[in-house]
């Protein structure tokens, strides 16, 4: 059995009185990208914080690499190499595109490779080198949520989180990205993609999730879900899988 | 913000006493007692009659506080200003003979008193609650209330400056008065509170501030409410004000506009216990013991040791009395 | 005209002691949300280290930044760990106004029990050697000071904006989560915001000491003004800060000169209070900077 990079186990999660999450429990296969899909308010985004750190579980474990995750401060969780891409990008908007990516490189254990991080980042992404002094927040929405995927390459992660990167996107834009986000995969990255956008989504899975009012309700493989009759009614609708690609 | 919780107190027996039973016999026993306080004790002569008295107007002061707090979401520091406009407008009606009545204790002074803080409220508020949001919010209410301290620094024999007003001591008789009509000012206060709380305008003005576009679309109607809210602790903060005056006889900048007037309501409430009602009246009991026992006792340092102590509480106990409490009987 | 210009040059030296106890405020304000009124209890307390130095010890008053500058920031250290940690985390903002009150009364208090209500000056005696200048008057004390404040903004701009931790201050202030995302420990980025908070204080007191007298309780004129300059600039620009404080500096001398002192402070109110109903978010403030 393969490595599971990221393993969370029976994991409730509330704010404060109220429970949005009732024992989640999914595995992330190192080298693999795994989409967990669902409706608005589904707790997608609950889960990631909770990972991440920004949010603590009620009952249950995450475990990275082996290790308890669910009891480390965020920056801790950063410096294991799980990067969490926040849901609307959340760049820092009167920082230029350069200091947004120095600031993904903050940790320590990060700034050796910082040079060539960036350098990465730059060949990924050229249109963030032309604008590399400019504002953040000048850029159009393609450009930041190309700088919110570098800000986590420039972390020298093992995982990459993404909360809803197709969100605003035009649908040539969404294309790019995800391609983007298998490129990134290809060089070993491993992703945990949460999307709406549960067509692009299941298409470059390996494996799926879906979390429906704060519970897993299915899972397997992307290309297996995309065809489940159940899905494409709840989340795709029957025209869109006719449409190609 | 601070959201209202219905019933009067968090239930501290988790039994099948009917919550709403609880509440009644608790506050028809809190109001005996301190209504027959002054049948066997000697009000005049007693500190701990005069510790009750401050209890009473802060009480007033903080269930107006409170009730801004809750219903326009904003934190508004100003209230030493209408407390204060309370203050002076019964020294300058009384020294001025106004209304040819026989001025101490009036009812009628005292309901004008109540009501020009109110007229201030609605000028100073209009602008503020429906331009600006939170701290710029804040900071314009405390900066409306220096403007009114340096206008009654500069109002020349109207005001006498900084000297202050003085009023007629000799008027001055027993305690008797001032401690029931501090009682009284306070339950009237806090039904006052409760009542809005419970009424339409509460229940409406909650669940609009809690969804922030339908009040959008409601917009003039919640500004109106958030003026009214704000008016009516600027009344009782001015009636306050107005019995503060009878108390001490000089009406001054220093003693009545004193930041003071404005911190502690707020330490009460958050000591207390936002968006409770029994919370200010905890808290003013729990303060009001502080700072007038503290006084005597402690003296000169005084405010070193209530800074210390506000810190602490802050710290440690940053969800007040009610909070605390809430913490200990959790039936989880 | 002359005159104008003298009262204008005035207000603006005494803008800039007000400017850079914004950009303190703004500091603490941006990255904790923290309302810090005791910013001005704090400055006289500088005011009063600086005097106490000089009167007992001799130090010289801008010599004894030497001292004091490490002291504030230190200080300023302190205070978040001790006092704030907790509030900033629960993003409570009356708790930690109020104990930011708790430390304003105990600072007034404080000093007037050590120092006496009576007012207090720093008197150097190069302090009077007056330039003239294009035809203005410009006492040297008034003149390190505005040194001393212009350096002390550039030594914060250059903090912010070339290092690393700067970087992190900025970008926390912007969007905490955010910034904890990235791997950023708020709390140091916090201490780091009020050292140097108290570090502008440590300056602004300087000032104050060698310019005007002043007294215990002086501190919260201050602390109203700098709050007033920080809204009108816009909260969270930090030229927006020193362009507030310098613009009520000189409304403040000019209305002195016009009106007279205690009028002058309602106009600073007054003016505050307009600019606010027409620019609710300050001069410079966005609509996106979260109040």
């Amino acid at each position: 059995m393969a490595n599971q990079l990221l393993e969370v186990k029976g994991v409730d999660v509330s704010y404060g009185d109220i429970q949005v999450l009732w024992d989640v429990s999914l595995q992330v296969e190192e080298g693999t990208i795994v989409a967990l899909v669902g409706a608005n308010g589904a707790g997608k985004t609950t889960l990631l914080k909770t990972i991440s750190g920004l949010l603590r579980v009620r009952k249950g474990e995450i475990l990275f690499s082996g290790e308890n995750l669910h009891n480390l401060k965020p920056q801790e969780i950063v410096d294991r190499g799980v990067i969490h891409v926040p849901e609307g990008r959340r760049l820092f908007a009167s920082l230029t595109v350069k200091e947004n990516l120095r600031l993904g490189a903050y940790i320590p254990r990060t700034r050796p490779f910082f040079a060539e991080s960036l350098e990465r980042v730059f060949s990924l992404f050229p249109v963030l080198k032309n604008r590399k002094d400019q504002k953040a927040g000048t850029l159009s929405g393609g450009e930041q949520q190309m700088l919110a995927i570098g800000r986590a390459v420039m972390a020298h992660p093992k995982l990459v989180m993404l909360d809803e990167p197709s969100l605003g996107l035009s649908p040539i834009l969404v294309k790019t990205i995800f391609e983007l986000i298998r490129t990134l995969n290809e060089q070993k990255i491993t992703i945990l993609l949460v999307e709406q956008n549960v067509n692009q989504a299941l298409k470059i899975a390996h494996q799926a999730y879906v979390l429906k009012n704060g519970k897993i309700v299915m899972c397997g493989k992307g290309c297996d879900l995309l065809t489940n009759e159940e899905i494409i009614k709840a989340y795709i609708g029957e025209r869109a899988t006719k449409r190609k690609g | 913000m601070t959201k209202y919780r219905s019933g009067l107190f968090k239930s501290l027996i988790p039994s099948h006493f009917k919550r709403s039973h609880l509440n009644i016999v608790i506050t028809v026993l809190v109001i005996i007692v301190f209504g027959t306080i002054p049948f066997y004790i000697d009000v005049d002569n007693s500190f701990f009659a005069y510790y009750l008295f401050i209890c009473f107007c802060y009480i007033a002061l903080s269930q107006g506080w409170n009730l801004v707090a809750g219903y326009t979401g904003q934190i508004s520091l100003g209230g030493h200003a209408f407390f204060a406009l309370g203050a002076y407008t019964t020294a300058i009606i009384w020294l001025n003979d106004l209304t040819k009545t026989w001025y101490y204790f009036d009812p009628v002074v005292m309901v004008i008193s109540g009501l020009v803080p109110v007229i201030f409220a609605i000028i100073i508020g209009t602008p503020l609650l429906s331009r600006l949001r939170g701290d710029y919010f804040s900071f314009g209410t405390l900066a409306a209330a220096e403007v009114l301290r340096i206008v009654i620094l500069k109002g020349g024999s109207f005001t006498q400056g900084a000297m202050g007003l003085r009023l007629p001591a000799s008027s001055f008789s027993s305690m008797y008065p001032y401690y029931w009509t501090g009682f009284l000012l306070a339950i009237f206060a806090t039904a006052t509170v409760y009542l809005i709380t419970r009424s339409r305008i509460g229940l409406a003005l909650r669940a609009l501030n809690e969804d922030e576009t339908s009040a959008a679309s409601h917009g003039v109607q919640i500004l109106f409410y958030k003026i009214f809210a704000f008016a009516v602790s600027a009344f009782l903060a001015g009636v306050c004000g107005s019995l503060f005056a009878y108390y001490l006889f000089i009406v001054s900048p220093l003693g009545i506009m004193n930041l003071n007037w404005m911190f502690y309501p707020i330490l009460i409430c958050v000591l207390g216990g936002n968006g409770t009602i029994a919370g200010p009246i905890i808290g003013a009991f729990v303060v009001g013991a502080i700072f007038s026992y503290g006084d005597v006792f402690v003296g000169q340092i005084h405010p070193m040791i209530t800074g210390i102590l506000i810190i602490l509480v802050m710290k440690f106990m940053p969800t007040g009395i009610m909070g605390l409490k809430d913490k200990i009987f959790t039936r989880r | 005209m002359d005159v104008i210009t003298q009262v204008v040059i005035n207000g603006i030296l005494l803008g800039t002691m007000y400017g850079i106890a914004a950009i303190g405020l703004s500091l603490i304000f941006g990255t904790m949300r923290i309302v810090f009124i005791a910013q001005g209890a704090v400055i006289v307390f500088f005011g009063y280290l600086c005097y106490w130095l000089f009167s007992l010890l001799g130090i010289d008053p801008y010599l004894s930044l030497i001292i004091v500058i490490p002291v504030a920031l230190l200080l300023g250290t302190a205070f978040y760990y001790v006092l704030f940690k907790e509030a900033a985390a629960l993003k409570d903002r009356i708790g930690s106004l109020l104990i930011a009150v708790g430390l304003m009364f105990f600072l007034e208090n404080f000093m007037t029990v050590v120092w006496s209500p009576n007012p207090r000056a720093v008197v150097t005696s190069y302090g009077f050697v007056v330039f003239h200048l294009l035809g203005l008057n410009l006492t040297l004390t008034r003149l390190i000071g505005l040194l001393l404040a212009l350096l002390a903004t550039l030594g914060v701009f250059l903090f912010l904006n070339k290092t690393l931790i700067g970087t992190a201050v900025r970008a926390t202030s912007e969007d905490v989560e955010a910034s904890t995302l990235m791997g950023i420990n708020p709390n140091r980025v916090n201490a780091v915001a009020m050292a140097i908070g108290i570090g502008l204080s440590a300056v602004a007191g300087i000032n104050l000491a060698t310019t005007y007298s002043f007294d215990p309780v002086y501190g919260f004129d201050i602390a109203i003004k700098a709050l007033v300059a920080l809204t009108l600039g816009g909260i969270g620009t930090m030229y927006g800060a020193l362009l507030g404080g310098i613009f009520i500096g000189i409304i403040e001398t000019m209305g002195s000169y016009y009106v007279g002192a205690g009028w002058a402070q309602a106009i600073v109110f007054a003016v505050f209070l307009l600019t606010l109903t027409l620019r609710p978010y300050g001069i410079f403030g966005r609509s996106s900077q979260k109040a």
